[in-house]
């Protein structure tokens, strides 16, 4: 908590960034976001679309497993949901973007809604293996349909917002990193209101909450649509970014990312997601960056996918073992010593 | 009271190291350190990850054959660069690979690794216009020049590579019954469906099709469903290795009399002898000459020359996609063309009976996207080499 | 349509004998979750590492088999004690949804770790099963499946009289039923959850060492724990019966889908047995049913 802001109504306590140093920031983050794409070469403005993209699934994600405490391997599926219905919308009807958008969200939440409903008798892990056994249906449903287009796919045109193409990354630029802030926004708004308390109160302690007055089987429903929303949307985006969608795209692997991602970043922080899904999506990179500088770097090349994976690993355990509210609480901690320096916090 | 002092001081202080940061960000990246006179093969390498047996192949051939011609004074005095990057056989992590590759370069030729890049790099491959691309993929879908203008195939489709197998078959063994194994995967489901018709053709029974799951390790079920199909021929697709050498053990095991054959990433020499004695006669399609053929090959000799240990048919693969790019961007510079992805795909066309220096055995065309051209090859076990069992088989 | 006896017969035998390694490596699993309370996703390359450990001595070392196979499980089991001590221990008291991520952690870094060291390459292990086919009528039994089984069983029934007489089992099964009271009774509690990590990953390198020998090894085979995993969920996940009826019939359900509708309908049809239990018996065939106090 910052010191020094005095808070006169509780509107004023509730809101959402509360201090003059961090609209300030935001103001700054904003401009940095807008000026980025006339700097940047190619290669960064497709990692920005990337990370983009990544994030805003890892917000879905933290809504179901940082704030209402379950445990979710199927995100990767209901992304696929969304990229599938998108593809199929617009290869079948041409419907515009922003519809396709919305009904890959509304699909893969439909999805989330099935897969949650199991949640009426089991709960926690079994739950998650639950999610597991979806990403194997889905991947058996998008491999075996025909309108799928089976193992080999669906490609689709570019998408064409007022008489543009958004064909390269500086375009789909101003599509992606938008409707992420929308979404993270939203995300950050959630839990100031009833439903994100009530998905809080779930997390701590399901029963108490029930006792509360919560009606648990509503609200885990509500939370599993809410985070299939946001991966549909996500995976919308991604057709959209790599307009090649196969049954293949999804794995549980990156499941497991996006999971990495919020255990890193800091799980039940919408800051959390941002910076977990922004590192871990630029891991890979720096990686082999390093790699590049190291004497004999060329020879070791033949390590970096296991040390990647090893990493990978390690960072889930590391963080869940020393850090576990992530690189966000590390980020608060430094933000706290440079705030009351020089006074020990 | 004390931070409303010191804050603007720090503000300013954090402002100028992130603007400093997004500099040093940007900056390495923007510098094009290049000779505008070079001529510039770019690469999706799968170094690491499950196809990086095949991936160090690869770049050492594309390697080895920039050098031979660099040695012997570039292309026209160009200087050939080759820009690989690792992708661990992931399809972002190429796209990215692509996307840094091209921004720092001014790319000519592409290498890509997989069929799941050459289809989501394709759009941008028409749009950016100058490049030409090959790669690791068979995939019968590229195998269209109208869908795929500015790519081509570095040997026959997967359809044609099972094509070539039931032509010898159909030599061999007039009406013979066929079994096909496949995994299920893009890469294993590919030919399946145009090859049984093609069979047909031919006055060859398909016996039974059958799919295995995905790293699935006991295959005895589907063992005993082909044991009971009874066929003259086994052709396995989309796998490796396993489960290929269990289908064999168990099978013999079982009394089964088939031949059992492979498509081309099974059939490294290396990959075959891992499947101990009972691999003994197994045939499979192979469009180029290994390593240790006899017959003359002034490629091969300089290949042994540079490389004393075996190399993998993956590294002659990469060599000809090699020799192909430049042969394409030699011709357009001859004809005094630029370099555009149609002109070098024009230029790769009109190869006509082209002499890859004795890696393909037969002089080549191509006349679309694939080079339909391959020859039955037979494991001997006793000797630890791939031996010919055909002629070479033009589609 | 017409019933072909003989094959459902054929395949059936064989299925089931192939679900004794899943059975198997079920048991491993219960085995941890009944001491820790740890649902560990890590189960597939757990099996991985010790098939692995096997490859190195018996094939790059060529130590003679009775040596290589105890060395690979005892290399496996100080591996699961590492596992615990590092990894499982510091989370003693955190929701169970911690150890559960740690475990996914864990399966990432063993694979990457793998394929460091002796790379992505498939690889064969060194036969060591009889190869002589067996017959049953006129069905057909690969000789790998047959004895593959017959160890599977003979490690279970080793195992079980193990945890019926022995001290530590017998402390282990105590820690289970109660912890607070094992303690109180002077159990060293976190030995035992030692014991439990190493003696599963042990059993789990055994069930390796037999998968890898019959489908060959490579850093992707930690796929077979997720058909595992559907076999203690199945089975209940802190039931010992459970794991091995649930082994059996998955092996069963699997090698039927397979062979009836097709190889892309075998993981299929394992979830759904998966998610159709869980609807009917959300604690599995013969899971405990957990009552919750506030």
């Amino acid at each position: 908590m910052r010191i020094g802001t005095l808070k006169e109504s509780y509107v004023a306590d509730a809101a959402l960034f509360d201090s003059r140093t961090q609209h300030v920031w935001l103001a700054i983050a904003a401009a940095a976001l807008l000026l980025f794409p006339f700097m940047a070469n190619d290669y960064w403005l497709y990692m920005a679309c990337l990370v983009a993209i990544n994030i805003a699934s890892s917000a879905g994600l933290n809504i179901l497993t940082g704030y209402t405490g379950l445990v979710s391997l199927g995100q990767a599926a209901f992304m696929g949901l969304g990229a599938y219905t998108v593809a199929i919308l617009q290869l079948r009807w041409g419907t515009p973007l922003a519809l396709n958008l919305l009904a890959a969200g509304v699909v893969a939440m439909l999805g989330g809604l099935i897969v949650g409903v199991p949640s009426l008798r089991v709960k926690g892990l079994y739950l998650a293996i639950v999610t597991i056994a979806a990403t194997f249906i889905a991947h058996f449903l998008f491999a075996n349909f025909d309108f799928t287009g089976g193992t080999s796919g669906l490609s689709m045109r570019p998408a064409r917002v007022f008489g543009t193409d958004l064909d390269t990354s500086f375009r789909l630029y101003w599509l992606i990193v938008p409707v992420t802030v929308l979404m993270l926004l939203g995300a950050a708004n959630l839990f100031r209101t009833r439903i994100g308390r009530a998905f809080i109160a779930i997390r701590d302690r399901d029963i108490s909450a029930e006792v509360l007055g919560i009606a648990l089987l509503k609200y885990k429903l509500l939370s599993f649509g809410l985070s299939s929303f946001y991966a549909g949307v996500a995976g919308g985006l991604f057709a959209y970014f790599f307009r090649v969608i196969t049954p293949e795209s999804f794995p549980l692997s990156m499941s497991i990312f996006f999971l990495a991602a919020i255990i890193v970043g800091g799980m039940g922080s919408t800051l959390g997601s941002i910076l977990g899904a922004a590192f871990m999506t630029m891991v890979p990179e720096l990686l082999k960056l390093v790699f590049d500088l190291l004497p004999g770097g060329a020879d070791l090349t033949v390590f970096l996918a296991p040390v990647r994976l090893v990493i990978f690993g390690a960072l889930i355990i590391v963080f869940l073992v020393f850090e576990p509210l992530g690189l966000a609480e590390m980020w608060r901690r430094t933000r706290r010593f440079f705030h009351l320096w020089p006074f020990k916090n | 009271m004390n931070q409303q002092a010191m804050s603007p001081r720090r503000r300013g202080l954090m402002l100028g190291a992130a603007a400093t940061g997004l500099a040093a960000l940007t900056q390495p990246l923007a510098v094009l350190a290049q000779d505008a006179s070079e001529i510039v093969i770019g690469g999706s390498i799968p170094m690491t990850g499950v196809f990086a047996f095949a991936g160090v192949g690869i770049n050492d051939g594309i390697q080895d054959y920039v050098k031979i011609i660099n040695d012997a004074g570039g292309i026209k005095g160009r200087k050939v660069k080759y820009v690989p990057e690792d992708t661990a056989y992931k399809v972002d992590v190429s796209v990215a690979a692509f996307k840094k590759i091209t921004s720092q370069n001014k790319v000519n030729v592409y290498y890509g690794d997989s069929t799941g890049f050459a289809k989501t790099i394709n759009p941008e491959l028409e749009r950016n216009g100058n490049i030409l691309m090959a790669g690791a993929s068979f995939a019968s879908e590229l195998n269209d020049p109208k869908k795929y203008p500015h790519q081509f195939l570095v040997g026959p489709d997967y359809t044609e590579m099972f094509g070539i197998l039931l032509k010898h078959i159909a030599k061999e063994k007039p009406g013979a019954k066929v079994a096909f194994v496949y995994s299920d995967s893009e890469f294993g489901r590919d030919p399946i469906e145009k090859s049984e018709a093609a069979a047909k053709q031919l006055g060859l029974t398909v016996a039974i099709k059958i799919m295995t799951a995905a790293g699935s390790v006991d295959v005895s079920g589907e063992v005993i469903k082909l044991r009971r199909a009874a066929p003259d021929y086994t052709i396995f697709h989309g796998y490796i290795l396993a489960p290929i050498p269990e289908f064999i053990t168990q099978g013999k095991q079982q009394g089964m009399k088939s031949k059992w054959m492979g498509t081309f990433w099974t059939m490294d020499s290396s990959t075959v002898m891992k499947m101990g004695a009972d691999g003994d006669g197994f045939m499979g399609v192979m469009p180029y000459r290994y390593y240790y053929d006899t017959e003359a090959a002034p490629m091969l000799e300089k290949i042994r020359a540079m490389r004393p240990e075996y190399q993998s048919t993956a590294y002659t693969q990469g060599m000809l996609a090699a020799m192909l790019f430049l042969e394409s961007v030699k011709r357009c510079l001859d004809a005094g063309k630029p370099l555009t992805g149609d002109a070098m795909k024009a230029a790769l066309n009109s190869l006509k009976d082209f002499d890859t220096g004795g890696l393909i055995g037969v002089p080549i065309s191509i006349p679309g996207n694939s080079i339909p051209v391959g020859r039955v090859y037979k494991a001997d076990m006793k000797a630890q080499k791939m031996v010919p069992a055909s002629d070479w088989i033009k589609l | 349509m017409d019933m072909d006896w003989g094959y459902l017969f054929e395949v059936s035998l064989t299925s089931v004998m192939g679900g004794g390694l899943y059975a198997l490596a079920g048991l491993a699993f219960v085995m941890v979750y009944k001491a820790t309370r740890v649902v560990n996703l890590a189960i597939g390359e757990m099996l991985m590492a010790g098939s692995y450990l096997f490859f190195t001595f018996a094939a790059m070392w060529a130590l003679p088999l009775w040596l290589a196979i105890p060395a690979a499980v005892l290399a496996s089991g100080v591996l699961g004690a590492v596992i615990e001590r590092t990894m499982i221990r510091p989370l003693l008291g955190e929701p169970p949804i911690s150890a559960f991520m740690v475990t996914i952690g864990l399966g990432s870094v063993l694979v990457g770790l793998v394929e460091m060291i002796w790379s992505a390459d498939q690889r064969r292990l060194p036969d060591f099963l009889p190869t002589q086919a067996i017959t049953v009528g006129d069905a057909f039994l690969a000789p790998k499946i047959f004895w593959g089984a017959v160890i599977a069983s003979v490690f279970i029934t080793a195992v079980l009289l193990v945890f019926r007489y022995w001290r530590g089992g017998v402390a282990l099964r105590a820690t289970a039923s109660d912890q607070a009271a094992a303690y109180a009774v002077g159990i060293n509690v976190p030995r035992v959850f030692s014991l439990s990590w190493v003696v599963s990953a042990m059993l789990a390198a055994v069930s390796g060492i037999i998968v890898g020998s019959i489908g060959g090894i490579s850093s992707s085979m930690g796929v077979f724990g997720l058909t595992v995993l559907v076999v203690v969920i199945v089975g209940g996940l802190d039931s010992v019966l459970g794991a091995l009826v649930a082994g059996l019939l998955v092996g069963l359900v699997e090698g039927l889908a397979g062979a009836y509708l097709g190889g892309e309908y075998k993981l299929l049809a394992t979830f759904i047995v998966l998610v159709f239990i869980l609807m009917v018996r959300p604690y599995g065939l013969f899971g405990t049913r957990e009552i919750e106090r506030l």
